[in-house]
């Protein structure tokens, strides 16, 4: 029961979203069942759609997980983006300079590296409001120009193949590919870009539920979050659980480098993330700050992603705007949750359980 | 909990009884009578008012005969249906591209040389479909290869430049740096020196990202830069950023009614941008391009490979319309028009400094 009405109300808020989109695409001069079919029809089509959902779905379970972290510690992380920046840069940096290598040495180097440089870079403004009480969210956010200036100007002048039009480094060594998923599911193509850091990306909720609800450490985590002074008084160290949640946080969404660099492109390439790190705010605010929720946004996302494709090249009217309305909205209704609790909770029916 | 766990089971199921219901569903009914285009634009979009908006031009009239305005582009509308998407990130490019693919389309225009090395995998695995990228190079048997030589044009407006030029100090403001814009670069230096072989050049980009093309402000800042350096005419190849340089020559001001610096844009026709300031533009045809190699799948007669736009076959060029003839002597034309037949005769041989 706790866990469905959890549930009610992001639902509530994409099915009205949903609704206006409806409205809009009228006034647009297009069938809202046209254009909805077209999108989900294309999302869940097999393997392309439900394959490609799956993959643009990866990138955001990471970054989603990353500001629930920071957010059950009372942080807003906007830094993620920075943090898979230099994650996917690490990653490729590896993959490149130890190419030679063998597979067993190679793989778990290129798999460490995105995941200590996210960290590190995600510590930063941790320390930072540990030590000196700046705050996170002008640190996280001034950080991510530094990151993509920082990988870019790398990308550039000193891991470019020579005379590639294109920004993107050289392909890493062919022991830190990972494996994608056509190669276990019969029916998928392998050129399917859906690899097993969607497995890693599921495996992280649990490890992520398991840290913060089954264990010390992450009852401290949470303590903090939710009464800094009460927590202190009960002995813990508040500057601790700052930097360690920042530290989590940025790992977490360093590990969208192992989705991109060592599952789909095989190398760095410069401009890759659609603004995964923002839209992970979206996905942990949707997703209700639960890893459960997290994923179940996290697909939607995907889906949408994916189906706005569809709609921006086989409707009459509609461009893939119509999917930044949706998710605008669907962000709209859930901002102003408090609103509504406010006039359903005397039925009892929105009440909000103890999470 | 048990009640959770069932009632997500069963909204799961409808989901996927749903999606494949809408699976089959027709999509949009299309003419079969008409030959299938889609375009998959670069991440600007179709509304760039320059490479882009010039490549939907180049569709568009092939569909309507029309241009995105609505006036007539002085060309037959053929026989077809075309179909764009603007994938907004690399990621979408390649499920783009499939999605015309998967639908049996006749012709896949990519735009942009960062799309050449995807198009060139989707190429592969259909092979009865015909492919065009603009700006980028393929050697696959069913992609044709739309470029342009844009060393040649720059050569022309390099020429424009130094004798426009009271200084003998003339700017160059380019985008990302990059092969491509060596090319503009380098054809505008030659261009400049066949003219005054003691002028001088002053070169900048405005970055090395993707977001170079979108910089406005800084594109501002070097060019007044260059101005402070003694540049009286601009030439930009840098997409977005260089309208910073238009309002960089706007604030020099004019003396007795004519500006005393002068900018020149790029791809699309941009004269009308800041009149009295706009010396001319380096066009690129990329609407010719593109409405060719409609008609050519149309007419049965497409053709894989090189496809290479010069002065001879007006694929580039520079612009003379009413905001800026008065700006252009009848010499200056004169010696530009003798260059670009020697050009086109083959002696003169502008280098291409994107190869080299």
């Amino acid at each position: 029961m706790k866990l469905l009405r959890e549930l009610l109300f992001p639902t509530i808020a994409v099915i009205a979203a949903f609704l206006v989109g409806a409205l809009l695409i009228l006034a647009i001069g297009d069938s809202p069942v046209q254009a909805y079919k077209l999108l989900i029809g294309s999302a869940l089509s097999w393997p392309d759609g439900i394959g490609y959902t799956l993959f643009y779905a990866t990138p955001l379970i990471f970054t989603g997980l990353a500001v629930l972290v920071a957010f059950r510690c009372g942080l807003l992380n906007i830094g993620a983006e920075g943090q898979l920046y230099v994650a996917a840069f690490a990653a490729a940096w590896v993959g490149i300079t130890f190419a030679n290598r063998s597979a067993w040495i190679l793989l778990p180097l290129c798999f460490l590296a995105p995941i200590l440089a996210g960290g590190l870079w995600g510590a930063i403004p941790g320390v930072l409001k540990a030590r000196f009480g700046s705050h996170e969210v002008i640190n996280t956010i001034m950080l991510n120009f530094i990151a993509v200036a920082l990988v870019s100007y790398f990308t550039q002048y000193h891991y470019r193949t020579p005379g590639d039009p294109i920004m993107e480094t050289s392909e890493i060594g062919g022991g830190a590919h990972i494996a994608r998923l056509g190669k276990f599911i019969p029916g998928m193509p392998e050129r399917i870009p859906l690899n097993l850091a969607f497995i890693l990306a599921l495996v992280c909720c649990v490890l992520v539920y398991l840290f913060l609800w089954r264990t010390k450490w992450g009852y401290e985590l949470r303590a903090t979050g939710s009464n800094p002074s009460a927590a202190e008084y009960g002995g813990i160290s508040i500057r601790k659980q700052i930097i360690v949640a920042m530290t989590i946080s940025g790992a977490l969404a360093g590990m969208v480098g192992i989705n991109e660099v060592l599952g789909y492109r095989y190398r760095y390439y410069d401009g890759f993330s659609d603004n995964y790190g923002y839209t992970g705010i979206a996905v942990a605010l949707l997703g209700r700050n639960h890893p459960v929720g997290v994923v179940l946004a996290a697909l939607l996302f995907g889906v949408l992603q994916r189906g706005g494709i569809h709609v921006d090249g086989f409707s009459e009217h509609v461009t893939k705007d119509i999917v930044q309305v949706l998710q605008g909205i669907i962000i709209l209704f859930v901002a102003c949750e408090a609103f509504f609790r406010g006039s359903f909770g005397r039925f009892g029916l929105l009440r909000r359980s103890k999470v | 909990m048990k009640l959770a766990f069932w009632s997500a089971l069963v909204v799961l199921c409808l989901l996927a009884v749903f999606g494949a219901a809408c699976n089959r569903a027709n999509y949009a009914a299309d003419d079969k009578s008409k030959v299938h285009v889609g375009i998959v634009f670069d991440i600007g979009g179709k509304d760039d008012r320059s490479f882009n908006a010039a490549a939907f031009a180049g569709v568009k009239c092939a569909e309507t005969g029309k241009s995105p305005d609505g006036t007539s582009c002085g060309k037959p509308a053929l026989n077809v249906l075309v179909r764009d998407i603007e994938p907004g990130n690399p990621t979408s490019i390649e499920p783009a591209m499939r999605a015309f693919a998967e639908r049996g389309y006749d012709l896949i225009i990519g735009v942009g040389f960062a799309q050449a090395p995807i198009m060139e995998q989707v190429a592969k695995e259909y092979p009865n479909i015909h492919f065009a990228i603009v700006d980028g190079v393929s050697n696959l048997p069913n992609v044709a290869s739309l470029v342009f030589k844009e060393h040649e044009g720059s050569y022309l407006v390099g020429m424009l430049a130094a004798q426009a030029s009271r200084t003998g100090t003339i700017g160059f403001l380019g985008g990302m740096d990059i092969g491509l814009i060596h090319r503009f670069e380098g054809g505008y230096e030659e261009g400049a020196k066949a003219v005054n072989p003691n002028i001088r050049i002053i070169q900048n980009y405005v970055g090395v990202t993707d977001s170079a093309w979108n910089n406005p402000g800084k594109g501002k800042e070097l060019s007044l830069a260059q101005i402070g350096k003694g540049a009286d005419v601009i030439f930009t190849a840098a997409g977005n950023s260089g309208l910073g340089a238009f309002d960089a020559v706007e604030q020099a001001g004019m003396q007795n009614g004519r500006a005393t610096h002068f900018v020149i844009g790029v791809d699309s026709n941009q004269n009308m941008v800041k009149p009295g300031f706009v010396l001319t533009s380096m066009v690129k045809r990329v609407d010719n391009a593109v409405y060719a190699i409609v008609q050519d799948v149309v007419n049965h007669n497409f053709q894989a490979g090189f496809h290479v736009y010069g002065l001879d076959k007006d694929g580039v060029g520079y612009a003379v319309d009413d905001y800026n003839k008065s700006l252009l002597s009848p010499e200056m034309i004169k010696r530009v028009e003798e260059a670009r037949s020697k050009i086109i005769a083959g002696q003169i041989k502008v280098t291409d400094k994107m190869l080299n």
